[in-house]
């Protein structure tokens, strides 16, 4: 009788013990075959701290499954991006659709009406700064600068390209969203202003003639940022973008321009014809 | 006209509807369709006007189409900002349109507002004043354009004779003035915006430009895109968008301003690396009285400057600044190298300060001592932070001691010089100073019996009730008073507007004339281009036509010797033009014969003015402006300076013609430096700072009602340090309340958001009418310019106990 239950419970320790004993070795991860792994990898150069040691994988290894958090005060100062092991492993990127310039482009009406909407979406008047339409992260020149230099597009959104040369300043102008916190403030304004209307297309002398420019030139110097280039706006791009000097056939306003002379700029007079 | 604007707006509604359906609240500009007949921008006439806003003096170009503004261009003619504009200037058009503009005067009668007439309006204000004269005040503005000040100034000092007017550049300049009457014996800058184009060192001391000045500072920042080796160094309490900028950033303890200038001073000293020759021929030194301390302050030997100054060691300044001893010296070195050329900017900081008028002194100080002065590049510049604060307040002198072009109301010469040139009769002009803006509104907010005896107060062109310190002493407590009457114009209801007993409903910007003088002695000159909306009426008619009542009524002060009234218009064949009469008052261009009137003061102190028809040619002028042989008008860029200053002595170098010494020097003082006069302790652990943003101009008042400036500002905020949040467990966003001595207000915090202050401090903007950050703020002074310390008080931060989001 004693020896039958000796022996059950025997049995019973066996089995747990060899069932215990088969999870923890699973879980185990012995010394020797990680050093074997490790061995010969170069050190990460990209890791911030030298100290880290990197498994191939490229994750640090005292916390494999771990990525360091950071306490949320902490977030607007913390480096954005991808982390440190994509960076250091060489990438290939997907194949860059070529821009064709002389593919034949006829944008339609729609088009051109709702890419001008958008447009005015975003300025007071014909001719003030557009702007920033989208949350940001940083204001310095540099942040913008990397995606407006010359115009970017992922994942459906696009970059406009900047319009004149660089200035060091861009918030001086363009027109910051509300600030993260206050994001939800209504904000809106009772106004009877109404700023010079957003411009359908310049005026032609007669059928087939080259449009007259409908808008100021002076910060939009590079006519490509919004007509033309594989970054240019929808709707607006120009018909033949492999014609590259604009005002030879598109004349500027000399009014948006404030260009006019104050006092009436008189012709030659007539000349003295005598009649026989 | 009528017709036609109407179906503009119709229109002009029609296509911004359509707009709004797609991008919801933001949009603003109408598209232009076949259908709708929407000025193209060919029929668009364009007019050169100052920007509404700051000191810079941008100039912009004002599109404007069926009488109403349209579009806004940078001015590619100016000088200034040579076509750049920044945020608000390009959006300035809008600030005319704001659907809430006072368009009738309004009159509280047993708590409620009633619209009056004109007539009535005038003929109340003028009652009350024949009634007690001397109990009147005038607050006015750095915002008054020349004409319109100087015609308050003539009207309160000359018809009146009565000197309770005064500015509220009181709060915003009145130290930039002290220390440059100190210094040089005369004010405004010597240099001008030509420096930052050669400068090798910008100083931004306690400045934060890239938000405030924006066009002047990357003027800065551009060479440096193009190249050019810029050092910008800025010296402040919290990290900006300038310190983005900066390569060097050097964080001080409030009142640390006054201690690193005195460190500079004693290595030049010490290492006897000064500009020896420059100070031999061209300085004095100059030290407080020890019994009752005065502007000009008594001389003192070189040998005692330097036995004064000696304990300021870098690690003294260390101690007393927070900023390490290492970087003192490095800008010892770098005022001891007289290679490179240094301009020091500053503003708010080191004007709104108890020691105001000192620290302003010893910045110039530090420039005169090490030599760099004078150079292109080589200044000591004070920035202003309202279009005219230098043409109006400084220049035509629209303070409580002060009179045109220079002079003072003490000075018994200076009265009959100015009773000569507006022809009153001789003793018109009162001796004694009036109350500046903090003793004019506790005199007013103090009941009669009290001592109050200031009984009505006329403010134009400003908003006390919100930028006044210690809002609950000095503007609250009028509530209940009343015999108290206060009187404000302005385009909008504020927070003055709230306590007013009569509203005036003003013009403004381009809906009348005007002229500004900026921060670089440029006076500039624009015309009236479209109607004000309703009844609303230029600030100077108003004045004009007080005088003119009170001229009926029979006062005496509003005749001059002739008999004549003082503001008297004739046409060219003799008769009186009505200006009075609002009917009239465009008959005759009434700024050209106040502003000609008024060159007249301007000789005496060298701030000579061209003909009002030459700034009407130009984009201002920097005065001097000086009359050539052939001529044409010539402007001067450097004053003091032999090459470019015409009144210099001819073969001079350098000469101070207004020196308080009478030698042709200009003075180095010596200040001892004094701790703030409220520290955090454990009851108010916190250092509060007020000042503004880049999208908000002074209290919010034009800038909150345009669309994309208020959408990218929409409140004002709390700016806390994270770790200073982490212990208070306050959360991005949570409503917390700003407790000091005086008063309390709730405010969103933003940690560490456009600016990041040190820990401890905390910065809260003031533009923001429904938050009002005076409540707490400290109406301590400056002994001598009287202009309060805004940047400076203690503070504590509680949690409210409801959460509301």
């Amino acid at each position: 009788m004693i020896w039958q239950r000796v022996t059950t419970i025997f049995l019973v320790c066996v089995i747990c013990l060899a069932v215990v004993g088969y999870f923890v070795g699973l879980n185990h991860v012995g010394p020797n075959s990680l050093s074997e792994k490790s061995a010969g990898l170069p050190t990460d150069s990209s890791t911030p701290h030298g100290s880290h040691i990197v498994d191939d994988n490229g994750d640090a290894l005292e916390h494999p499954k771990l990525i360091a958090a950071i306490t949320y005060s902490e977030i607007p100062q913390a480096a954005m991006g991808p982390t440190d092991k994509f960076r250091a492993v060489a990438k290939s990127l997907p194949e860059q659709t070529s821009y064709d310039l002389f593919a034949e482009f006829k944008p339609s009406q729609a088009d051109k009406e709702a890419s001008g909407r958008i447009r005015a979406s975003r300025r007071a008047y014909n001719g003030a700064p557009p702007i920033i339409p989208h949350a940001v992260q940083s204001t310095t020149d540099a942040a913008c600068y990397a995606c407006h230099s010359n115009g970017t597009q992922m994942a459906g959104l696009k970059a406009s390209v900047m319009s004149h040369q660089f200035l060091a300043n861009c918030t001086q102008c363009h027109a910051s969203p509300p600030p993260t916190p206050f994001q939800n403030i209504d904000s809106e304004v009772a106004t009877s202003f109404v700023g010079l209307p957003a411009p359908h297309e310049g005026r032609r002398a007669y059928p087939g003639a080259p449009p007259t420019i409908p808008h100021s030139q002076w910060m939009r110097e590079n006519c490509l940022a919004c007509h033309g280039g594989p970054n240019g706006w929808a709707g607006m791009e120009s018909t033949h973008p492999w014609r590259t000097n604009c005002t030879q056939c598109h004349a500027p306003s000399a009014v948006l321009d404030q260009a006019i002379a104050a006092d009436f700029i008189p012709m030659l007079p007539p000349l003295d014809v005598v009649n026989p | 006209m009528d017709l036609k604007r109407r179906s503009l707006l119709k229109s002009a509604a029609m296509a911004a509807a359509g707009s709004l359906a797609l991008s919801g609240k933001n949009t603003a500009l109408p598209i232009l369709a076949a259908e709708n007949d929407l000025p193209g921008g060919d029929d668009l006439t364009w007019n050169k006007a100052p920007c509404r806003f700051c000191g810079t003096g941008c100039h912009v170009q004002v599109g404007v189409a069926d009488g109403r503004v349209m579009a806004i261009a940078g001015d590619k003619a100016a000088d200034v900002n040579k076509g750049l504009l920044c945020v608000k200037g390009y959006h300035v058009g809008g600030i005319l349109y704001g659907q809430d503009r006072l368009t009738k005067p309004l009159l509280r009668k047993d708590g409620k507002l009633h619209e009056i007439s004109w007539d009535q309006a005038i003929d109340t204000i003028a009652q009350r004043i024949m009634q007690a004269p001397e109990r009147f005040a005038f607050y006015g503005s750095g915002q008054w354009t020349i004409p319109e000040g100087y015609a308050a100034q003539k009207f309160m000092k000359g018809g009146l004779g009565n000197n309770h007017i005064d500015p509220n550049a009181r709060l915003c300049m009145a130290s930039a003035v002290t220390g440059f009457l100190a210094t040089y014996g005369v004010d405004e800058p010597a240099g001008c915006y030509a420096d930052l184009d050669r400068c090798d060192v910008l100083i931004t001391w306690g400045n934060n430009p890239a938000e405030m000045h924006p066009v002047l500072f990357s003027r800065v920042t551009d060479r440096r895109s193009r190249g050019e080796q810029v050092k910008i160094i800025d010296i402040g309490t919290r990290r900006t968008r300038t310190t983005d900028a900066a390569s060097e950033y050097l964080e001080m303890k409030p009142h640390g301003d006054v201690a690193i200038s005195l460190g500079i001073m004693h290595l030049l000293i010490a290492n006897e690396n000064y500009d020896k020759n420059f100070v031999k021929q061209h300085c004095n030194f100059r030290g407080a009285e020890a019994d009752t301390p005065t502007l000009q302050g008594e001389a003192i030997t070189e040998d005692e400057f330097r036995t004064r100054i000696a304990k300021y060691t870098p690690e003294h300044v260390e101690q007393l600044s927070g900023v390490p001893a290492d970087k003192i010296r490095m800008l010892g070195d770098l005022f001891a190298n007289r290679d490179i050329r240094i301009t020091s900017l500053w503003c708010m900081g080191m004007n709104q300060h108890t020691m105001g008028t000192a620290i302003n002194s010893l910045v110039h100080g530090v420039h005169l001592l090490s030599g760099h002065f004078g150079r292109p590049g080589d200044a000591p510049t004070s920035l202003t932070g309202q279009p005219s604060a230098c043409g109006t307040v400084r220049e035509v002198g629209t303070l409580a001691h002060a009179l045109p072009g220079g002079r003072v109301v003490a000075n018994a010469e200076h009265r009959q010089q100015s009773e000569a040139f507006w022809n009153l009769k001789p003793d018109s002009i009162n001796p004694a100073p009036g109350y500046h803006t903090v003793k004019m509104f506790e005199q007013f907010t103090k009941a009669t019996a009290a001592g109050g005896d200031i009984d009505t107060i006329f403010v134009q062109v400003t908003n006390p009730g919100q930028t006044l310190p210690n809002l609950n002493l000095l503007f609250e407590s009028k509530k209940g008073l009343e015999d108290k009457f206060l009187i404000v114009s302005d385009v909008y209801p504020t927070a003055t507007t709230e306590l007013a007993d009569l509203i005036l409903p003003a013009a403004m910007w381009v809906e009348k004339n005007g002229m500004f003088g900026n921060s670089e002695r440029r006076t500039q000159q624009w015309f009236k281009m479209v109607d004000p909306p309703g009844e609303a009426r230029d600030d100077c008619w108003m004045t004009i036509a007080i005088a003119h009542r009170l001229f009926e009524l029979g006062h005496a002060g509003m005749k001059d010797r002739d008999g004549q009234f003082i503001f008297a218009v004739k046409d060219d064949q003799g008769a009186e033009i009505p200006i009075w009469d609002f009917e009239h008052y465009y008959d005759t261009n009434v700024d050209k014969h106040l502003f000609e009137e008024y060159r007249q003061f301007t000789t005496m102190k060298h701030k000579n003015l061209a003909p009002y028809d030459v700034y009407v040619e130009a984009r201002g002028l920097r005065w001097p402006v000086v009359e050539q042989q052939d001529g044409s008008w010539r402007e001067t860029k450097f004053r003091f300076s032999g090459f470019d200053d015409p009144f210099v002595t001819q073969g001079q170098e350098f000469e101070f013609y207004h020196s308080t010494s009478g030698d042709g020097r200009a003075q180095i003082w010596f200040h001892e430096y004094a701790p703030p006069p409220e520290v955090p302790d454990d009851e108010f652990p916190f250092w509060l700072c007020t000042g503004r943003v880049l999208e908000h101009w002074h209290t919010g008042t034009m800038t909150r009602r345009l669309a994309p400036l208020n959408r990218a500002m929409p409140t004002a905020y709390v700016e806390m340090h994270a770790d200073d949040a982490l212990e208070l467990n306050i959360r991005q966003g949570e409503l917390v309340t700003i407790e000091s001595r005086r008063g309390t207000a709730e405010l969103p915090v933003w940690i560490d958001g456009r600016g990041r202050p040190a820990r401890g401090s905390v910065f809260v903007p003031f533009f923001d009418e429904t938050k009002l950050i005076n409540n707490c703020t400290l109406e301590a002074h400056d002994p001598f310019s009287k202009q309060p310390d805004y940047k400076k008080c203690a503070v504590r931060i509680t949690k409210l106990a409801k959460v509301t989001s």
